[in-house]
């Protein structure tokens, strides 16, 4: 692999010149002729209640205003904002019970910010202003804001089909007894010489992406919708939004606009189905939608929070000998990715240690709060929060180095990955573990911390994770790409992976330069139109790079391949006699018989027939390369994180004073691109240990859905940060690549907890770890 | 919530005081006044709706910063927080005051956001704010009327409300110079860097020795206006600073504030450290010492 050109090179990014010179052309920038702009009525004053008179009949006589929409005035067909249901076979879709269950527009508010109708004007101001005269009268109803509440016998149900308001549990179809699950856990607990167990809370973390939501739709003179949204999953949406409005896919077109940052907020539908029944109204008239921060916080999905209780089993001499958890998250108001997160949160679990068995249940439960999907690490930084603390609680106990402890009892190749039957195939954990340790100055810093008096505090911690490279074989990874070999010599690339600032376009570019030993110029990445490209699950589960690297990897050397069978019978050798250089292609020792790659497009498109006899020149036809690929394994990168701290024992405010990231990358096509998702993945990963947490009062109203009152880490509550990547090449990532995009996020939470742990000697079960929490542990615990 | 677009208003533009002050006794509460907007546009994209923006934009002479060694600070109604952390003078004899400005919002609002502008707010937890009212000062408001000096522990009478009459313009606020042995400081607590404070200190103390002649010791967001402490003043007034006294003055401070629950913080936790910030704020003005946010 040293042979290696382009990948593994910090080229330009594509994307940088426009965003920062501000030429990048966002959903909010977009502008059209004729266009209309839409504002959507929503609930603000209750979480839970039924509408019960709606008044339309002033906002519609207002100056500018073009149409007023209530529910009836659009379809009432229930649709599911998530795409998860389209990720697994229609089999596995009945075994997992999602459901369809929201509407366009709703008289049965469920969460705050719930949309009732919208008004469609001239401008946005008509729009905003016409909208104030819409008058909404609601019958308050009560509000169930946990799972322990909307679990109640008596309380009210949200769907009939989902009795008790379990939205979601692991079916028994797929998962006997309702459990994730090996070995006999109660039978293996009665060997374990300590026991380690609590209940934790994981808190409703937003993924705060730059970008609120930007939507234009037109339901144009041919009959087609097109829509113009920044989403993760232009395909998947694609089908959504021929699901919703019944139409043929080829009359839905997508055009994915440069995306202000994902992190799952967009993985699905958000606005869409708003803005394209509006749209869908006023036939001909292209509509805006622009969300305002507070709207998208309470539209998008944040992560999925709640109660999450674990208990392990160890021998004296370390053996982790069982493991029991449950998490029952507080879904939202509706489905989104119930089923998804209750399941992966325990994958994770599973995926970690070798512990002799394990059983995990996993069960959403509908709540009035705004909805859940996926947010970066789907589970896996809840189940960090919990896991990791618990295991440093019980190396504590068992006097035993928690690194140490981590090299010996992580699981490794051959051993069972995050899904049972599909073992790991590639691990350098112990090598993350070992250079985290040596660059912060472990062994030195845990012995000096011990037995501190002062007001200020150190302490120093741990975490590991395991993630995946797409979600196969739980979800059908698939990525279709073609390569178009214009006359000169240069490649298009059409596919419709999404870039959301994870740098993927950069890298499949990469990817596709070096497959195709052409130089990064000559080639180009289109992406963002749905008519074109085939068909890819869209950017979800650290993914693109692996799956749609994989893509472009086949696409492109089916070009080589056409190229060097057209070179073989121009040259008149075997195939397998042939190489490539500089885009000439050479005989295998004969200096003088070459044909270039110009010569041979060229030839196909331009210069294919004599025009003085007719005769056919060279090989006439375009040469396209074509994949649909469906990656082999789900390429697991590992992690780990070490986090020193500073705790004020008299305050309870925790300073990071250092955050060392060492993770196994497979291979880094771009370093810089990997660093920085650690560097992104750390400052949320951070935040969710220390800061972030939307909340809500009593009645279900939200109380910091901007960023006045959320608390994300800034530049300046950044520690010294260190990424080291370990190299350590899959056997089936394109040139040995693993996903890198989710896992930066995970290993800070535990290591940030363990790290105050480690300080105060107590451990916070609720997150965020707030000064207020830990003041009042100290307190309790007499200091 | 907020909307993306503000409510319609007339957007006046006077070119002197004057013009102001015309347009104030014309107008009274039907208009606000824009110097910095840093708090008024965004209330404007909230509920907020004013018919009226006088904007000071081109009024000359309000940016005045000029410090006297007998006069002592004056601010004019323009000058900024960034001015305020530019200023010698001010590093030099009003530390609680740059010391606030330091950790004020952001760099973008610093250098919009006046410092005058943050005491009309009368927020209880602003930080240049609470640092002023340790120093202590006068306000100059202005009308058609005439001219007036209202001391800032009579300007805020309660949680968005001041003394300021609605034809008033606040001109300036003067700063007494500091005497001998004169020390001050700042210090808050908050959830990022970048945040409102969840509570915040400031104390001016005038210093023989290690004794304590006079004590100024005020506080933020422990009650519905700034608050001073004059249990904690009186404590000071002629002793010497020890670590007993900082002690004791720790353990009363929570029986002078009534802090509530709030989006930043809970009343109960303010009660617990409002003591440690109030001794360390005193140490920080005493040795420079324990500046460590």
């Amino acid at each position: 692999m040293n042979d290696l050109t382009i990948v593994g090179k910090r080229v330009e990014r594509v994307d940088v010149r426009a965003k920062v010179t501000g030429g990048a052309l966002y959903a909010a920038d977009v502008q059209m002729a004729g266009m209309l702009y839409g504002k959507i009525v929503r609930c603000y004053d209750y979480a839970h209640a039924r509408v019960i008179k709606l008044d339309l009949s002033k906002a519609a006589k207002c100056k500018g205003v073009v149409r007023v929409l209530g529910p009836n005035d659009v379809t009432k067909k229930e649709y599911n904002a998530s795409v998860l249901d389209m990720m697994v076979s229609a089999d596995m879709r009945g075994v997992l019970g999602d459901i369809d269950d929201q509407n366009i527009f709703t008289d049965h508010v469920k969460h705050y910010g719930d949309a009732i109708a919208a008004v469609i004007a001239t401008s946005e101001e008509a729009a905003e202003r016409a909208a104030e005269k819409i008058i909404v009268t609601c019958e308050e109803l009560p509000v169930y804001m946990t799972a322990e509440a909307s679990k109640h016998p008596d309380a009210m149900q949200f769907r009939p089909e989902k009795p008790g308001n379990l939205a979601f549990q692991l079916p028994e179809m797929a998962f006997p007894n309702n459990t994730y699950a090996w070995g006999e856990v109660d039978d293996s607990f009665k060997e374990a010489d300590i026991i380690v167990e609590d209940v934790f809370y994981v808190s409703k973390q937003k993924q705060c992406q730059m970008e609120p939501g930007a939507y234009i739709a037109l339901y144009d003179d041919q009959e087609r919708l097109n829509c113009w949204t920044s989403t993760q999953m232009p395909k998947l949406v694609q089908k959504k939004l021929a699901n919703l409005f019944e139409l043929p896919m080829t009359r839905v077109r997508i055009n994915a606009t440069v995306i202000g940052g994902g992190f799952g907020a967009r993985l699905g539908m958000v606005l869409e189905p708003e803005t394209c029944a509006l749209a869908m109204a006023v036939p001909g008239r292209p509509v805006k939608v622009l969300s305002t921060r507070e709207e998208d916080w309470v539209t998008s999905p944040s992560r999925h929070p709640g109660k999450y209780w674990m208990k392990m089993g160890f021998k004296k001499d370390g053996t982790p000998v069982a493991c029991d958890a449950k998490f029952e998250n507080y879904k939202g108001a509706y489905y989104v990715d119930a089923s998804g997160t209750a399941f992966t949160t325990g994958a994770w679990l599973g995926g970690m240690y070798k512990f002799e068995s394990l059983r995990y249940r996993g069960e959403s439960y509908y709540t009035n709060q705004s909805i859940c999907g996926a947010f970066r690490g789907y589970g896996n930084p809840q189940t960090n929060f919990v896991m990791e603390q618990l295991v440093d609680r019980a190396c504590d106990k068992l006097g035993m180095d928690p690194i140490a402890w981590r090299k010996k009892w992580h699981k490794t190749v051959g051993d069972d990955g995050w899904c049972m039957g599909v073992p790991y195939n590639s691990c350098a954990l112990d090598e993350c573990l070992d250079r985290a340790a040596e660059a912060i100055g472990w062994t030195e810093k845990r012995e000096k911390y011990k037995n501190q008096t002062g007001v200020k505090r150190r302490g120093i911690g741990v975490a590991v994770m395991n993630h995946t490279s797409g979600a196969m074989p739980m979800l059908l990874e698939h990525t279709v790409c073609d390569v178009l070999l214009h006359q000169d010599a240069t490649a298009t690339i059409n596919l419709a992976c999404s870039d959301m600032g994870q740098g993927s376009h950069t890298t499949l570019r990469q990817v596709a330069a070096e497959s195709l030993g052409f130089p990064y110029e000559d080639v180009y990445i289109a992406t963002g139109n749905t008519d074109a490209a085939g068909f890819d699950i869209g950017a979800h589960a650290s993914r693109t790079l692996y799956v749609g690297g994989g893509a472009v990897k086949q696409a492109c050397e089916d070009v080589k391949r056409q190229l060097f069978e057209r070179a073989a019978l121009e040259l008149d050798e075997d195939v397998n006699n042939l190489y490539m250089e500089d885009k000439i292609i050479h005989v295998k020792g004969a200096s003088n018989k070459s044909i270039s790659v110009l010569t041979i497009a060229d030839q196909g498109v331009n210069n294919f027939m004599n025009p003085e006899n007719g005769e056919l020149i060279g090989q006439p036809g375009q040469i396209k390369g074509y994949a649909s690929f469906f990656p082999p394994h789900n390429a697991p990168p590992f992690g780990a994180s070490i986090a020193e701290v500073e705790v004020d024992m008299e305050t309870g405010e925790v300073t990071v004073i250092e955050l060392v990231n060492a993770h196994d990358v497979g291979r880094a096509i771009h370093p810089g691109i990997v660093e920085g998702q650690l560097d992104g993945g750390a400052q949320q990963g951070l935040g969710m240990a220390l800061t972030e947490e939307t909340y809500y009062d009593d009645k279900g109203i939200c109380l910091n859905n901007s960023f006045t009152d959320y608390k994300m880490l800034g530049p300046s509550d950044m520690p010294k940060m260190t990424n080291i990547l370990v190299e350590n090449s899959d056997p089936t990532g394109p040139f040995g690549a693993k996903g890198v995009g989710e896992a930066g996020i995970v290993p800070p939470v535990g290591a940030t907890a363990n790290a105050i742990f480690n300080a105060i000697g107590i451990q916070i079960l609720e997150a965020p770890i707030t000064p207020e929490k830990i003041l009042k542990a100290l307190e309790k615990k007499g200091r | 919530m907020t909307s993306r677009v503000m409510r319609d208003f007339d957007l006046l533009l006077p070119e002197s005081v004057a013009e102001v002050l015309d347009l104030l006794a014309t107008h009274k509460n039907k208009a606000a006044i824009l110097a910095g907007g840093t708090d008024l546009l965004v209330a404007l994209k909230f509920n907020y709706s004013v018919d009226n923006v006088i904007s000071l934009a081109l009024v000359p002479g309000l940016n005045g910063l000029s410090f006297d060694p007998v006069q002592g600070l004056t601010i004019g109604a323009k000058v900024t927080i960034a001015d305020i952390l530019k200023s010698k003078v001010v590093k030099e004899h009003y530390p609680a005051l740059w010391q606030a400005a330091k950790v004020f919002a952001t760099p973008q609002l610093r250098n919009t956001a006046t410092v005058l502008g943050n005491i009309l707010r009368a927020s209880p937890a602003g930080d240049c704010s609470l640092a002023l009212y340790a120093c202590g000062g006068s306000l100059t408001l202005k009308s058609k009327r005439g001219s007036r000096q209202v001391n800032l522990d009579d300007f805020w009478i309660s949680y968005g409300l001041t003394a300021r009459r609605d034809d008033e313009l606040a001109m300036a606020l003067q700063v007494p110079a500091p005497v001998r042995g004169q020390k001050s400081a700042f210090r808050r607590m908050t959830r990022t860097k970048e945040d409102l404070s969840k509570i915040n200190a400031a104390v001016s103390l005038q210093m023989e020795g290690d004794v304590c002649m006079s004590a100024r010791v005020a506080m933020g967001c422990v009650g519905p206006t700034l608050l001073r402490l004059p249990k904690i003043e009186k404590m000071m007034k002629g002793s010497a600073v020890t670590d007993g006294l900082l002690q004791k003055i720790s353990d009363q401070v929570a029986a002078e504030i009534s802090p509530i629950d709030d989006k930043r913080s809970s009343a109960e936790y303010r009660n617990k450290v409002a003591g440690v910030l109030v001794k360390r704020v005193i140490a920080l003005a005493l040795n420079g010492k324990g500046n460590d946010q």
